[in-house]
């Protein structure tokens, strides 16, 4: 079957759904969730909130990945447009269990939240399954971190939890087969039928345009054609233009699609990351390899967002609270700018030029950002801190590198602070102070005693300017506990074990 | 003569929808369509704290695509009325806003994105007025909305001026957003003759349909309410669910389409009102054994623009100043204070966390003092039996000795104890907190009239059963129960009854599903349904199997035997086929009223409670000092429920009670800015527990061998009391702060302890040393 430009292709129900956006006077970007509660049969996905933050829309969405199998994703069915889900599999809580003339057969997640009595209200609960059932198709004997993890997007206001994480525990411990299995084949077959050819989707409909390439040569030629068009990775952000604050978005280009932007690579200099990574992906590679990047992407929005949201979006959207960009202005990453034909590196620092400004030219998009490693002598160590833990935007987030000299002195200081002025910031003259000192109390001290006054934090919903202050000088003593002195280490990986 | 069999159920029955949830068929009132007619309802509301309005411009609005109606004041044909217990909110604005948030017109449009554009065309002309956003300005410019009210025993001057020790301070308790998952939402349906039908997620049908009728200037009789399940409520459905049901029936009138109407989340969060916030001023004598002597509280509570049910939440508040603890010299004032914000509501626990709160700083303050473990404070004051409350109630079934010889036992409390001081003394940055705290939590209604509660129960030809009652379900397993005690009474196994929905046709007259008696006063009433039928049932039955009047009968395993001869019964069904061959009658009502309750408002003294629920709970938390992260390392609680109708059901209750109050303590902060704007509008900034926020161990144990006499299966109500066991957080927290200071110091600290609130006050402590 061949893109014919306007329509979008998906599997829902066991079949091959197709929506003829123009024909059907949709917008274009219609959210999965919208659209699912327009359906007659799929009213149990759950509008609560609107912006991703309490996972009530939670549906999954399996692609084929790279080898050759179906991969189960939760995703905010609320922050993800129709067009984005072209070519996968659409998961609905109505689609897990298998209805029969006689009797109804619960899939064993759903079995498992009965048993232990995990669902009170019952509106949550649609959106917990789903997660818990993409929780079962990714995970055997998962560890309590594991599972909370998969739950930290979804909000119930009435079990507070307990029941819900022993359910996920009880199931995941020994999963079987279930029909997805059995029906993978078919669903294989069905997504191979949608995405035989590569020709970009172009939905135009109710004055909206939605580009939808799935090459990068596609991609940088209709960013070069439609430069006014708004940049989307996973939409996590700017989904929240229309949802949020009633924004009609008139033009998108969804590079969500272009495999050619999703890769990792680390050789023994440098770790590059294709701007088209998720956030998951990137967490799940930095693992066991970058503590650093690791100990942010954990605490970074919940595993539905991570699930869609890239980093190309994050450094793109530039905003003073991007969770990665302080990490990566103290790893002095590289931003890879391309359009066609040419291609450009500039400093991550040089790229973000105001609140949520960058030097990406018209015609240019993000290809990769990329850092050298950094060496054994040096100390590097990211923080958030936020109201709640997971799932929340952060107050302050930090990173904070030191490089030392043979004799054990600092000979290189990088530090960064997001959240405490209009884009994420080094401080310069702590930095400065810090060179040639030796990395002890007395040094941390009086570097966390200089530090706040770099910085112009306001006050907001989040905190107030003399909390965010505190927290400036207090992660740099923390910092120093953490590498040098004697505390436990105290943070979100550290949860539950 | 009638003797009824136990169902002993190894297993406690899920709940009564657990399929219908998880599979994602539960029907809520934004689930619900009406084919092509239905139309989308939406609220156009004040931007402005205070403000006269000058004029309401509706014509772009209606002029808008897909719009078919847009209503203002002018267009009720009812009262512009909807105050549940004095009149004083308009259900509409007219000449006047006092809060951001207040509804001021109306749209009915043919889709919802139409709606929400037309809102945005809606033009309205403000002038704006001074306002009063802030409680301590409320209390400083003399704003209130009711008169001080007081309740006092014993001699509290005396007691004070021959008191070894005193303390004093102001606590401030924060207010709390529900988050119910569902927001609100209503559909209305027009019918023939004017009649109303009114789908509606409402804690109170009954209200609900008294104020549609008012609004629409109809008889009761032609309104009528259903609630098949609301998605979580707490409280925040008990009178705001009324707001959305008027608004809605308003254009569903005036269109004479079909309307539903759901508030989008911002809006929800920004027009509804909340746990009330006070500022609470307290005065303490004690002795050197730390034995509280008399104890002096001013409570101020911020009622917000309208009174809505802030009198009675006061109240609740006055009468658990005390929680667990005698107090021989008390007096407790109160007063509710008018701001320019949403009419603050009730929400679960209705003003007794916020009293709670208060002794429980006292008792540790005491122990700060005194230098000594605040749970062995805590103990030496609990109320013993025998002893009367400040506000007169003699108490004759205390458990909190009990509880606390088994929680300390179960928790280890001195180990951890020991434990929490070991790891404070070898670190400088990161401290762990501990601290016990019971809840003493009085059961009923405090406006005695509205423990009632009536039942209809219908048994059809074939043996099935259907029960109705005047309570909602809100996840909290109402109609789990419900149906266990139809079950139990009948002996029927739970797929030959059915719990139907809440309906004002079926059920009149109810009292709104709230403070934790929907058990209580529903079970009762649908077992003297019950209790009707049999005795009807009986006669037949014994005449069937030729044995005398006189010979008692089991109802069992969907039989009916003689005492004594299960062999010799008859099936249910067969019973209940003869029962109608013989003309008998088949369906009954029920009733129940709590007897003995009776409070007097100007004396302060009575009997306004039932009987009291009893918990306890132990929490260690662990705090770092340079980030204001905190764990809560470990929770146990030991929790009274009587004799549990379902232990599953009431553990749900015990835990999720528990993680709310904990979000009360410390992440759920209500922040509005100074022109009455809600900076905390959304789940973006308001941060309710996660799944990560919870103890990490967590165990709670349902007290055994308690029965409680005279209720339905001698159980107790479950919904509020365990909320506030999440003082043991607050108070491990504020331990883990005060061990910055080795316990030197009283550490600044109220409610909520938010991260940031926490790293000031930790900054402070430092300062001191």
């Amino acid at each position: 079957m061949r893109n014919s430009g306007g329509i979008v292709r998906f599997v829902l129900d066991n079949k091959i759904q197709e929506v003829d956006f123009e024909k059907l006077q949709l917008s274009p970007t219609t959210t999965v969730l919208t659209y699912l509660r327009q359906l007659d049969g799929h009213k149990g996905v759950k509008e609560g909130c609107s912006e991703g933050d309490c996972g009530a829309c939670t549906v999954v969405v399996a692609g084929l990945n790279n080898r050759g199998t179906l991969e189960y994703k939760s995703i905010d069915s609320c922050l993800v447009f129709l067009p984005m889900i072209h070519g996968k599999q659409l998961i609905t809580i109505e689609n897990l269990a298998v209805a029969t003339p006689s009797q109804m057969q619960l899939h064993p997640v759903q079995t498992a939240m009965i048993n232990h009595h995990g669902s009170q209200c019952g509106y949550c609960t649609p959106g917990i399954v789903m997660s818990l059932f993409a929780l079962y198709k990714n995970h055997t004997d998962p560890s309590r971190e594991t599972v909370t993890d998969a739950f930290t997007g979804n909000l119930c206001r009435c079990t507070g939890y307990r029941s819900i994480i022993d359910a996920a525990l009880d199931v995941c411990q020994h999963p079987a087969g279930d029909h997805f299995s059995a029906q993978e084949e078919h669903v294989l077959a069905l997504l191979g039928e949608i995405s035989s050819d590569e020709t970009s989707l172009d939905l135009q409909s109710r004055g909206q345009r939605y580009l939808k390439p799935f090459t990068l040569e596609e991609a940088l030629l209709l960013r070069s054609q439609h430069p006014d068009a708004l940049i989307i990775g996973g939409s996590t952000d700017t989904a929240l233009l229309q949802t949020k604050k009633n924004i009609t978005l008139s033009k998108i280009l969804d590079l969500s699609a272009v495999d050619a932007l999703k890769f990792i690579v680390e050789d023994h200099r440098k770790v590059s990351f294709g701007a088209g990574t998720t956030l998951q992906e990137l967490l799940e590679y930095a693992n066991d390899r970058l503590p650093y990047l690791r100990d942010m992407a954990a605490v970074f929005g919940s595993l539905q967002i991570r699930n869609v949201a890239t980093i190309g979006g994050n450094v793109g959207t530039a905003s003073p609270i991007g969770d990665l960009l302080p990490v990566l202005l103290v790893l002095q990453a590289q931003v890879r700018l391309m359009k066609k034909d040419f291609q450009r590196d500039m400093p991550l620092r040089d790229f973000i030029t105001g609140y949520r400004k960058t030097a990406l030219a018209a015609d240019e998009l993000i290809s990769m950002v990329w850092f050298e490693k950094p060496g054994k002598s040096e100390l590097i160590k990211t923080y958030k801190i936020s109201k709640r833990k997971d799932l929340d935007i952060s107050s302050v987030s930090a990173a904070l590198r030191l490089t030392f000299s043979k004799e054990g002195k600092i000979s290189r200081a990088c530090i960064a602070f997001g959240g405490v002025a209009a884009i994420p910031k080094r401080a310069t003259q702590t930095e400065g102070f810090l060179v040639g000192k030796s990395w002890d109390r007395a040094t941390a001290m009086e570097a966390a005693a200089m530090l706040p006054a770099e910085y112009t934090p306001i006050s907001d919903a989040r905190a107030d300017a003399a909390a965010r202050s505190i927290m400036v000088k207090n992660l740099m003593i923390k910092f120093w506990t953490e590498t040098a002195g004697k505390e436990q280490i105290f943070n979100a990986s550290d949860y539950a074990k | 003569m009638l003797q009824i069999m136990q169902n002993n159920q190894p297993t406690p029955q899920p709940h009564h929808s657990a399929l219908q949830h998880v599979t994602g068929q539960s029907v809520f009132v934004n689930d619900m369509g009406f084919g092509g007619q239905l139309l989308f309802g939406r609220v156009v509301f004040s931007q402005q704290a205070h403000a006269n309005i000058r004029s309401i411009c509706t014509q772009q609005a209606r002029a808008a695509e897909g719009v078919v109606a847009v209503l203002t004041a002018a267009d009720i044909p009812g009262l512009n009325q909807m105050g549940p217990v004095v009149p004083d909110e308009p259900c509409l604005a007219t000449d006047q806003v006092s809060f951001f948030g207040q509804a001021v017109a109306l749209i009915a449009a043919r889709t919802e994105a139409a709606a929400r554009k037309a809102a945005s065309l809606v033009n309205i002309e403000y002038e704006p007025l001074p306002a009063i956003t802030d409680l301590g300005r409320a209390i400083a410019e003399n704003s209130f909305l009711t008169g001080p009210r007081q309740i006092a025993t014993g001699d509290v001057g005396k007691a004070f001026e021959n008191a070894e020790h005193v303390l004093n301070g102001t606590l401030h308790t924060g207010a709390q957003e529900h988050w119910y998952l569902e927001t609100q939402s209503c559909m209305c349906v027009p019918e023939e003759a004017g009649q109303m039908m009114v789908y509606s997620s409402t804690q109170h049908p009954a209200e609900t349909q008294a104020i549609v009728a008012q609004v629409l200037a109809m008889p009761a009789n032609a309104v009528t309410v259903e609630v098949k399940r609301m998605g979580g409520a707490f409280g925040g459905k008990e009178t705001q669910a009324n707001h959305i049901a008027a608004w809605t029936a308003l254009l569903a009138h005036a269109t004479q389409h079909p309307v539903k109407t759901h508030l989008f989340r911002d809006d929800d969060q920004m027009m509804t009102g909340k746990r009330h916030r006070f500022r609470s001023e307290y005065r303490a004598a004690y002795n050197a054994n730390g034995c509280l002597l008399a104890l002096d509280v001013a409570l101020h509570s911020d009622g917000g623009a309208a009174l809505d049910l802030s009198v009675a939440i006061l109240e609740r508040a006055m009468f658990h100043i005390d929680n667990a603890y005698y107090i021989p010299n008390l007096r407790v004032t109160g007063q509710v204070w008018k701001t320019n914000l949403p009419p603050n509501t009730a929400f679960r626990g209705f003003g007794g966390p916020q009293g709670i709160a208060v002794v429980e700083t006292v008792i540790d303050r005491i122990a700060r003092t005194l230098h000594k473990d605040a749970a062995e404070i805590r103990k030496l004051n609990f109320y013993k039996n025998g002893q009367s409350t400040h506000y007169g109630q003699q108490l004759n079934e205390v458990r909190l000795e009990k509880l606390f010889g088994r929680l300390t036992d179960f928790s280890h409390y001195p180990a951890l104890r020991r434990e929490t001081e070991v790891f404070n003394k070898e670190n400088e940055f990161i401290k762990k907190g501990l601290a016990l705290t019971p809840v003493k939590f009085g059961i009923s209604f405090t406006t005695s009239f509205l423990n009632q509660a009536g039942a209809l129960v219908h048994i059809y030809r074939d043996g099935s059963v259907q029960v109705n009652h005047g309570g909602t379900e809100m996840g909290q397993g109402l109609h789990t129960k419900m149906l266990e005690v139809a079950c139990r009474s009948l002996g029927l196994p739970p797929e030959r009854v059915i719990v139907t929905a809440t309906n004002t046709s079926k059920v009149p007259n109810t009292s709104a599903t709230a403070a934790s008696s929907g058990s209580d006063l529903n079970g009762m009433a649908v077992k003297n349904a019950i209790d009707k039928l049999i005795s009807r049932l009986a006669p037949i039955a014994q005449s069937l199997m030729k044995i005398s009047t006189d010979d008692a009968l089991v109802f069992a395993d969907g039989k009916v035997a003689p005492k004594g001869h299960p062999d010799k019964g008859i099936a249910f069904d067969e019973l209940v086929t003869q029962a109608y061959l013989h003309q008998v009658s088949l369906s009954a009502t029920g009733y129940y009223r709590t007897p003995g309750l009776f409070f007097d408002n100007t004396a302060g003294k009575g009997t306004p409670f039932y009987y009291f629920a009893y918990g306890m709970a132990v929490s260690q938390v662990q705090l770092d000092t340079l980030t204001g992260d905190h764990r809560i390392l470990k929770t146990y609680i030991v929790h009274d429920v009587g004799d549990s109708i379902n232990t599953a059901i009431d553990l749900g209750q015990i835990e999720g009670g528990f993680v709310q109050g904990v979000g009360w303590c410390t992440t759920e902060e209500i922040k509005w800015d100074d022109k009455g704007f809600l900076t905390t509008h959304s789940p973006d900034t308001y941060k309710i527990p996660g799944v990560r926020n919870i103890p990490e161990v967590f165990e709670v144990e349902i007290a055994r061998d308690m029965p409680n006499p005279g209720t339905i299966q001698n159980s107790k109500a479950v919904g509020e009391p365990p909320l506030m066991l999440a003082l043991s957080v607050w108070l491990a927290l504020k331990d883990a702060i005060s061990a910055v200071g080795n316990h030197q110091q009283e550490p600044p600290f109220d409610l909520p302890a938010t991260n940031d609130s926490m790293l000031k006050w930790v900054e402070e402590m430092r300062k001191l040393q």
